[in-house]
């Protein structure tokens, strides 16, 4: 059942509806949009080489820079796509109606990007720094060797899960111990390698687990999500860069909730009616000063909301992105001011 | 709830979402997607081989266009460089051309030509034809005519031969008859000298006069101023005529020794004078090339016969019909005038001057004497040369008929008169003088009328006379002191007339 997850994770899409965007159409008439399945765990700027034949007939002559944007509001191309629309359709769109550019890079906005390349490398450092985080260092990354690199990089692009289950303990990661995937994975013998070598490799009593989170305010107060208003700057998204000390209580198990406590401790009125009599107890003024501090409506990972009772450990080991970051988005009210 | 348990329910939840979100995302849309991609990908793909086909082809035929551009290039030059052969012969055939057209005019020039000197070869071929039958009937006529050349003078030799033997029968004929004749002529003169007054009168007959011997002079006249060249005696009288260098001819009386008449009118000297038989007439020989001819008895001249070119220095009158006139001039002719017509009826052509001239007994032939030396005799009426005879050495000076005209006195430079006979023309008698010189190349003699002596003047101012019967000097007669030109001895025996050189004239009895 683990790898049932991970394999749903490297096989999960988004379906997209690429539009052009009218500035840059120089035909008549206008280009259909493109259809095109996005990986979840890729990038949008691989994405080009398949939207670009839809487009090229149509586009003005000139050089081409590439961008896409939701509803007028640019996207960055860092953030793989599926964070990306966990984020910005609070009521999922399917498909999801992108517009893409040519011409007018936002650079004030958007950093820039040179096509496979930048990815590959923003990829690579993500997964030193996620080393750093895990191992304290980063040698076993230098030290791999330039082919490996491109084909661990290689199977991300094509989402091929068994390269990639090929190469990655070349990284000697160290993964938390999580029993229930043991558990779960009895039947397959190769799963069983697998975490029988995690086990060898680091069996570490308080880990670090590198965890990128997006938080998104919003506003208004709403009670379904389609009543969310439509985001129209970055400034309304905190970016958190900050590890989880991952504590190995015996008898208490790790749950995404003490997980998302720890990252945002001032957002713990969320859910604080719904579960955690000891919050309740704690702070009864938070409960109600939640109204003033903010409320976490959403937790979304990988595109699935789940209850926060899930062991930490089991959502780290399945549903961690391919350079070993967990991306969680989070929607919030925002506080009133 | 255990933990445990709310750990796994949550995980089945989240496991359950995620094949939810599955079924919703992916599973929905990606057998569309695929689908609709399928075709542009092919096409895609498609449209690559296209391209990469159409690219190759695209090289190819660049490649193909660049080696057909290096081929153009090389033919452009080619065909530049052939034009421009095509230009050089263009030329070089027009300058043929013209050469030709040339040529060919030369050609058909060259052929007329030719044409033309075939056709005069021909007409040159058969002309030479003609002309070889002409020259071989000339040469058979030229044949004939030498054989019968041979033939006539074999035949005319023998004429010859047979005159010469009929004149040997006439001389010996002649002598028996001069035997005879001098046997009768005695018995003749008896007979006259018994009838001589009757026979004295009759005319016709000879006038026999007995002539003197001269040997004192009678008159000395001076005729004419510078010299006289020429006197004549009228027939059987004493008038003498003499003509000069003062162009006049004078008559005198040589009895009186007086002047009768002067005859004027002459151009020229006067260098020899004849007097008609009847006296009525006298004809000059001038110098300048003329004759005239006086009416003795008018005094004017009647006629100026011209015609010669140069001086004539001789001239003689018919005794038979005081008509014909005959004159010898110096160029080379000798002229017969008729005097009733009053011009030139014949003229004789000759290599040798004559000097002297005289008609015979009857008018019908001429002696005269050149400067050649030779004694020349004409037919009058034919102009041609009957015989001469070489008289002498150098010029005859003087050529004198003898009154019967038998004889012939011929003197010459050379100091020497001979006589001959006038038929059979030998020489009867020469008479020489060691003092006798001949003074000029027309200095005349003379011969007594009874034909016995013979009077010539010479260069030192005598007159010598011989006897022809003799044949020696029977007197010298000196009265004269310049050269003697002219001696005439009258008709009737005396006197005897001679003129010199500064005009004077003696008469001698």
């Amino acid at each position: 059942m683990a790898k049932e997850a991970v394999k749903y994770v490297w096989e999960g899409a988004i379906p997209l509806q690429i539009h052009l965007h009218k500035s840059d159409v120089a035909s008549h008439p206008a280009p259909p949009p493109a259809l095109v399945l996005a990986p979840r765990i890729g990038y949008l700027p691989l994405l080009i080489p398949l939207i670009k034949p839809y487009f090229k007939d149509s586009l003005p002559p000139g050089e081409d820079s590439i961008w896409f944007d939701y509803k007028g509001f640019p996207l960055k191309w860092y953030i793989p796509t599926g964070v990306l629309f966990d984020l910005l359709c609070a009521e999922p769109e399917r498909p999801w109606n992108l517009t893409i550019h040519f011409r007018g890079y936002p650079s004030n906005i958007l950093i820039p990007c040179e096509g496979e390349d930048s990815v590959k490398w923003n990829f690579v450092n993500s997964l030193k720094e996620a080393q750093y985080i895990i191992n304290g260092n980063c040698k076993n990354v230098m030290n791999m060797s330039q082919s490996d690199q491109e084909d661990l990089w290689t199977s991300v692009m094509n989402g091929d899960l068994d390269a990639y289950t090929r190469l990655s303990p070349k990284l000697k990661m160290g993964t938390v111990e999580d029993e229930f995937s043991r558990t779960t994975s009895l039947s397959s013998p190769q799963s069983q390698q697998v975490v029988a070598e995690t086990d060898v490799a680091g069996q570490v009593k308080t880990a670090r687990i590198p965890v990128r989170l997006y938080v998104r305010s919003i506003n208004k107060d709403f009670e379904n999500l389609e009543d969310v208003p439509e985001i129209d700057t970055w400034d309304d998204i905190s970016y958190l860069n900050r590890p989880v000390e991952f504590l190995r209580e015996e008898g208490k198990c790790f749950t995404l909730r003490d997980a998302i406590e720890s990252l945002l401790p001032e957002f713990m009125g969320d859910r604080a009616q719904t579960s955690g009599e000891e919050r309740s107890m704690d702070d009864t003024e938070e409960a109600d000063g939640s109204r003033e501090t903010g409320e976490i409506k959403l937790v979304r990972i990988q595109g699935i909301e789940m209850k926060l009772e899930i062991p930490f450990s089991w959502v780290v080991n399945n549903l961690m992105n391919p350079e070993f970051y967990l991306h969680i988005s989070v929607l919030v009210k925002a506080p009133q001011r | 709830m255990s933990q445990e348990e709310k750990a796994m329910e949550a995980i089945k939840d989240a496991l359950r979402a995620l094949r939810k979100r599955h079924l919703l995302e992916e599973g929905a849309h990606a057998p569309a997607i695929s689908a609709l991609s399928r075709p542009i990908i092919s096409q895609g793909s498609e449209w690559k081989e296209k391209t990469e086909k159409l690219e190759t082809e695209l090289q190819q035929c660049y490649k193909a266009q660049s080696r057909l551009s290096e081929q153009l290039v090389i033919e452009v030059a080619e065909s530049r460089t052939s034009k421009a052969i095509l230009q050089e012969k263009e030329l070089l055939i027009n300058d043929l051309q013209k050469e030709l057209t040339q040529r060919r005019e030369e050609c058909t020039q060259i052929q007329e030509e030719l044409e033309e000197k075939t056709k005069m070869v021909d007409v040159l071929i058969a002309e030479n034809q003609e002309i070889r039958s002409q020259l071989e009937e000339m040469t058979g006529r030229v044949q004939k005519a030498e054989s019968e050349n041979k033939m006539l003078i074999d035949r005319w030799m023998l004429q010859k031969m047979q005159d010469a033997e009929r004149l040997n029968e006439a001389n010996d004929l002649y002598e028996e008859m001069l035997a005879k004749l001098k046997a009768n002529g005695l018995e003749t003169l008896a007979r006259q000298q018994v009838d001589g007054i009757v026979r004295r009168n009759e005319d016709g007959t000879d006038h026999f006069v007995e002539s003197t011997i001269p040997s004192t002079c009678g008159h000395r006249i001076h005729a004419h101023e510078g010299g006289c060249g020429s006197i004549i005696f009228e027939y059987n009288s004493g008038t003498l005529f003499t003509g000069g260098q003062d162009r006049a001819v004078k008559m005198w009386d040589t009895n009186s020794g007086a002047l009768i008449k002067s005859l004027y009118g002459s151009l020229g000297n006067i260098l020899d004078m004849a007097v008609t038989h009847d006296n009525k007439s006298v004809i000059a020989a001038t110098s300048s090339n003329n004759l005239f001819v006086w009416d003795v008895s008018s005094g004017r001249v009647r006629h100026t016969l011209t015609g010669h070119t140069d001086k004539v220095c001789a001239v003689d009158v018919s005794k038979f019909s005081s008509r014909h006139v005959v004159s010898a001039a110096y160029d080379r002719t000798i002229k017969l005038w008729d005097l009733h017509k009053g011009y030139c009826t014949n003229t004789v052509l000759f290599t040798s001057n004559c000097n002297a001239i005289c008609l015979s007994i009857d008018g019908l032939t001429v002696f005269s004497g050149h400067m050649d030396g030779n004694l020349r005799l004409w037919d009058i009426q034919t102009g041609k040369l009957l015989s001469e005879v070489a008289g002498h050495s150098s010029a005859v000076t003087s050529v004198s008929l003898s009154r019967n005209g038998n004889r012939i006195l011929t003197s010459g430079r050379d100091n020497v008169h001979n006589v001959f006979d006038t038929r059979t023309l030998e020489i009867c008698g020469t008479l020489r003088a060691s003092g006798n010189r001949l003074a000029s190349n027309w200095s005349r003699s003379c011969i007594s009328p009874d034909d016995d002596y013979v009077a010539a003047g010479s260069a030192d101012g005598t007159v010598h006379v011989w006897s022809l019967s003799k044949g020696n000097i029977v007197s010298i007669l000196k009265e004269q002191t310049s050269p003697i030109l002219c001696c005439s001895w009258s008709g009737i025996g005396k006197p005897l007339a001679s003129a010199d050189k500064n005009g004077y004239v003696c008469t001698w009895t």
